[in-house]
């Protein structure tokens, strides 16, 4: 399955299943799915569910 | 308690701001023996100093609780609110951008601009954002050996940017720098319009309306240019935009250019000449950056942290609320201490040392929640390009004489940093 993109509605913070968010503990490859609900935005705090799929 | 009054004027005293480790020093005793409570200098309404990390983030994130347009934004005297809202019609606001303003409209106005602020939308712009660098590296190298990079690189790459961002001329770079200064420096006599400090209040607020009035003549032109002649810049968005169906406000329109046309360089201009200070005095940390370039997102990071250009921004409770066991009421005013937030050391591990390999550097110096700072990723892009040039051909640096900060409370950053180095 190919790797998706997803982007926070507030600030625009970019997270990329392909190369995960190290510094926030995702490793390269964690689909977005395996993140928990609880999971929030690092750069303002908006919840998972406010992010949208994008194509860079 | 009420935080004692030599503490309370320290952290609202410009002076102490370009001083630098008076409010460090202030801000690390209330972290201490006073991390919420009230403080209520002369002239002034009172108001809770939230200096805590987590608490900054505990308001930020709760924007209906916590209002930014209710009050004013920054903290004003009793005085200086007064003669606002009888200029203004009874709004404590001289501009209504994006700061004053909360839902529904805040989403709205934010919306307009989001898309040309997101990453992706970015990169498109990078090409010539490196042009740009690489034309003040080479103005640079060609002051020899000396420069003051603060005047001489800082303040005048993120201007260009910003300004080709929004659809100004160069040509008129130079007025939007003195009127950002004026703005953000009011309380600087070097920086000031009137040349000095102002005496009374009325001074103090005619000057910041005089400024205000000047960017509004400015780019009331632009508008009225862009009606007619749309391009592809942020002035012909702002201008032909429009917000719930129906084109923006005369005052909102104008306050759109001129956060983007202050706020929108000025802050990134403090961080890169703060960090430039801030390695040529740790030369380790030049070496480390110098040796391995994979580390200029940390030293962006930490220069954000460690200039924390914006310095406060009020809130205002719209409802009894509770936070770190205190009893907030309705109507209460609150100072969100940025420069506090950044250097807690419930956080930050030795947070008064410049570390550019601090990781995790969870900052709050671009606020957090539904008012983050919109251009968060166009300022980092910047000093990631021009110290991606820089570092390419910079082989030395060190002071060349005492730096200096801006006296102001509000927004501020190093306005002078002499500097001898070598470069190829």
């Amino acid at each position: 399955m190919p790797f998706k993109t997803w982007q926070c509605r507030t600030c625009g913070y970019i997270y990329e299943e392909e190369y995960g968010d190290p510094g926030e503990g995702l490793a390269p490859g964690t689909r977005w799915s395996e993140i928990p609900d609880s999971w929030i935005c690092p750069l303002c705090g908006t919840a998972k569910s406010e992010f949208d799929m994008i194509e860079l | 308690m009420t935080i004692p009054s030599d503490i309370a004027q320290t952290i609202i005293d410009p002076r102490a701001y370009a001083d630098g480790k008076q409010v460090d020093d202030a801000f690390a005793w209330l972290r201490r023996e006073a991390p919420l409570e009230q403080a209520q200098p002369e002239g002034f309404d009172p108001f809770w100093v939230v200096t805590r990390h987590a608490d900054i983030l505990e308001v930020e994130r709760q924007n209906e609780l916590f209002h930014n347009g209710d009050r004013s934004t920054v903290l004003t005297t009793i005085e200086a609110d007064k003669k606002v809202r009888e200029m203004m019609g009874g709004s404590p606001h001289l501009v209504r951008s994006l700061v004053q303003m909360d839902n529904p409209d805040h989403m709205a106005y934010r919306r307009l601009t989001q898309g040309s602020f997101v990453p992706q939308n970015l990169r498109a712009l990078e090409g010539r954002i490196r042009e740009i660098a690489r034309g003040f590296v080479d103005r640079m190298a060609a002051h020899g050996s000396q420069c003051d990079f603060a005047r001489d690189v800082a303040f005048l790459y993120p201007l260009h940017v910003i300004m080709e961002v929004i659809g100004v001329p160069e040509s008129d770079e130079p007025r939007m720098l003195k009127l950002t200064q004026e703005l953000f420096g009011s309380a600087d006599p070097e920086l000031s319009r009137s040349g000095g400090a102002a005496q009374t209040t009325d001074q103090g607020v005619d000057s910041i309306q005089s400024v205000v009035m000047d960017f509004m003549l400015y780019f009331n032109a632009i508008t009225e240019d862009r009606r007619v002649n749309p391009r592809s810049d942020l002035a012909s968005v702002i201008a032909n935009g429009t917000v719930n169906g129906q084109p923006l406000g005369h005052l909102e329109a104008m306050s759109y250019y001129i956060i983007a046309a202050t706020a929108g360089h000025d802050t990134t201009s403090s961080t890169t000449a703060g960090a430039l200070w801030a390695l040529a005095e740790n030369p380790e940390q030049f070496a480390k950056v110098k040796a391995d370039p994979a580390l200029i997102p940390g030293l962006i990071e930490e220069s954000i942290r460690w200039v924390t250009p914006v310095k406060h921004f009020m809130r205002t409770a719209t409802a009894d609320a509770e936070l770190a066991g205190k009893k907030i009421a309705k109507g209460d005013w609150m100072m969100l201490s940025y420069p506090s937030g950044n250097r807690d050391e419930a956080v930050f591990t030795d947070p008064f040392k410049f570390d550019v390999e601090r990781t995790p550097n969870k900052h709050v110096a671009f606020g957090y929640g539904a008012h983050v700072c919109l251009g968060q990723h166009l300022a980092r892009m910047e000093m990631r390009i021009l110290w991606e040039e820089l570092f390419a051909r910079l082989e030395s640096v060190e002071l060349d004489g005492p730096p200096r900060n801006m006296a102001a409370s509000f927004v501020c950053g190093p306005k002078s940093v002499p500097i001898r180095f070598k470069m190829h």
